[in-house]
């Protein structure tokens, strides 16, 4: 029952009050590239979460097993990052197998998530918040599934927006930072809350 | 002349962060201060001017299908000796800017500037274009950093600037406040390039 | 199979001689940041426990060392500990400087990575000295019906600076035996 609570707590943290994208800054660069329209913003936050499930296991075991025994660590960010191209690469061949239309809408998108720093971000904090491995791969998950979830909110919001009267100055980027700024306000309650 | 151009692209016409829109993740993160966003820029901009320096020299070398792990690899490898070099010089800012250093390998701006212009450019050119488009982004990260901590803090680099009266907008150096502020300032860029 | 041999290769080559030039540079950043971390913690000793003009390590807590301070006759004059929680965004952890009764002397928040503006002001001199003096009883949140001033808008900071510290203590209760004694003539009374 306790280890139940302790997942649910971790993934209350990891999706709502440390939302990887809207308080940590992590993932913007696919974050408002996007998620304009709602289905490839499904398939994108998917996508996500797998490789940063994978990474959070791959990227612990190797810490774990290779650079500290080695005392080797400070190849980290090296080693890291190397990990999650590779696992990008195999994503993108098993999806160009498996959803050819996916990876057609995807588009350049998926390539990028290797450079995605919510990826390399959760794999460095696995570590730094000296988390256990099953904590590590959860964390990982949750935290994809925060971005997913911010992801296809703010698709859903710019389809409205888009076909709103917006000045001509403020179309785009501009609009899409301030939506995020309404979304970080609104996250930014889940503050107070301790499980 | 041509050289000086190349050079000063980055602060304007092609700023990595207003215009092209790069490099966001640590722009809102580390700009609740100025101090943090200047050690940033300047990290990032090392980073920038080394990789695109050996990227351009080994471009002949290697493998088109290999192009972006190599690049990742000199990349993150320069980022490591900044981490290094930070720690142990400079501890303080180095705490300040905690996880967004090691970070620095996935900023789209110097993958960018690789991939984009490094690979298919002399040294020369390719360090004008590192050193413009670093301190492009160093400037952008300042104004952002300014607006959000006299805001936020009534402060400019931990000097208060603001009278006592004055009530920080708290709000500005959170989360919400850095993506809003972000918003109106690329507005503003969008209404004055017109 | 050569030219998948040649990509390996490449790239093999470029991992090799990146590693070598980092971990020349990691062989002598490496003892100057060692050598910073350990000064860092031996001045927040001393700021914690002024009095003492020597430390000997007694215990471990929380992966850090516990020190009992002399001072230059060779008296016991207090001791020190780290404190350690995780708080909002980061964990926070505070140098204890400790009478020899167990009452608080002084503490410093050494690491914390709490939200600027809020949480983060838990570094603030007004805030921590209003810890000086306290005993483990007295150590509870206003919110929680104690003594302890809540920071503006980080009652979850200033909770865990408070527990944290109390779970040391009672650390050192155990661990000094100290007061245990009178608090079971107290029971037999």
């Amino acid at each position: 029952m306790e280890f139940i609570s302790k997942i649910f707590a971790l993934a209350v943290a990891a999706i709502f009050v440390q939302n990887f994208v809207l308080m940590r800054f992590l993932g913007l660069c696919p974050y408002i590239g996007v998620s304009k329209k709602l289905d490839s913003a499904l398939g994108m936050g998917m996508a996500v979460i797998f490789v940063m499930t994978m990474a959070s296991t791959f990227t612990w075991l190797i810490q774990t097993y290779l650079l500290i025994p080695l005392k080797i660590d400070f190849l980290q960010t090296i080693a890291f990052i190397l990990t999650i191209a590779s696992l990008v690469q195999l994503v993108e061949m098993i999806i160009q197998k498996t959803a050819p239309s996916l990876h057609k809408a995807l588009g350049v998108y998926l390539p990028l998530i290797t450079t995605n720093c919510a990826v390399l971000g959760v794999a460095i904090l696995n570590i730094n918040n000296k988390l256990s491995f099953i904590e590590a791969i959860l964390n990982g998950l949750f935290a994809g599934v925060g971005f997913t979830l911010v992801l296809v909110l703010m698709a859903g919001i710019r389809e409205k927006l888009d076909k709103a009267e917006i000045p001509k100055a403020m179309k785009g980027m501009p609009i899409a930072m301030i939506v995020a700024g309404c979304m970080a306000l609104a996250f930014l309650g889940f503050s107070g809350l301790k499980i | 002349m041509k050289l000086i151009s190349e050079f000063s692209k980055g602060f304007i016409k092609e700023n990595p962060v207003f215009v092209m829109a790069l490099g966001l993740c640590p722009t809102l993160a580390v700009t609740s201060s100025v101090q943090n966003a200047i050690g940033m820029g300047l990290a990032a901009t090392f980073v920038l001017v080394c990789s695109n320096l050996i990227i351009s020299i080994i471009k002949k070398l290697i493998p088109d299908k290999i192009r972006i792990p190599s690049y990742i690899v000199v990349i993150a490898s320069f980022v490591t000796i900044v981490d290094m070099v930070m720690n142990a010089y400079f501890p303080a800012i180095h705490k300040n800017l905690g996880l967004f250093i090691p970070l620095i390998v996935v900023n789209c701006i110097i993958l960018g500037r690789a991939e984009a212009f490094a690979s298919k450019n002399n040294v020369i050119k390719s360090i004008a274009d590192g050193l413009g488009m670093g301190l492009g982004f160093t400037l952008a990260l300042i104004v952002i950093g300014g607006i959000r901590e006299v805001l936020g803090a009534g402060q400019f680099l931990g000097h208060p600037i603001l009278p006592a009266t004055y009530k920080p907008v708290l709000v500005a150096i959170l989360a919400p406040g850095a993506f809003i502020v972000m918003g109106l300032l690329m507005g503003l860029m969008n209404k004055f390039k017109k | 199979m050569k030219y998948y041999l040649r990509l390996g290769i490449v790239l093999l080559v470029i991992a090799i001689v990146s590693s070598g030039i980092l971990a020349y540079i990691n062989s002598f950043t490496r003892p100057i940041i060692e050598e910073n971390q350990k000064r860092a913690k031996a001045e927040a000793r001393k700021e914690v426990l002024p009095v003492a003009t020597d430390f000997d390590s007694i215990s471990f807590f929380n992966d850090e060392t516990v020190y009992v301070g002399v001072d230059s006759i060779g008296n016991q004059v207090g001791y020190t500990f780290v404190a350690s929680l995780y708080g909002y965004s980061s964990l926070v952890k505070t140098m204890v400087g400790l009478t020899p009764e167990l009452k608080i002397n002084k503490i410093k928040i050494i690491e914390q990575k709490e939200t600027p503006g809020l949480g983060a002001n838990s570094e603030k001199t007004e805030f921590q000295e209003q810890f000086s003096g306290k005993n483990i009883k007295e150590l509870t949140v206003d919110k929680d019906g104690g003594n302890i001033i809540s920071i503006t808008g980080a009652t979850i900071t200033t909770r865990t600076v408070t527990n944290s510290i109390r779970s040391g203590i009672e650390m050192m209760t155990e661990l000094t035996g100290f007061g245990i004694q009178e608090d079971k003539q107290e029971e037999q009374e």
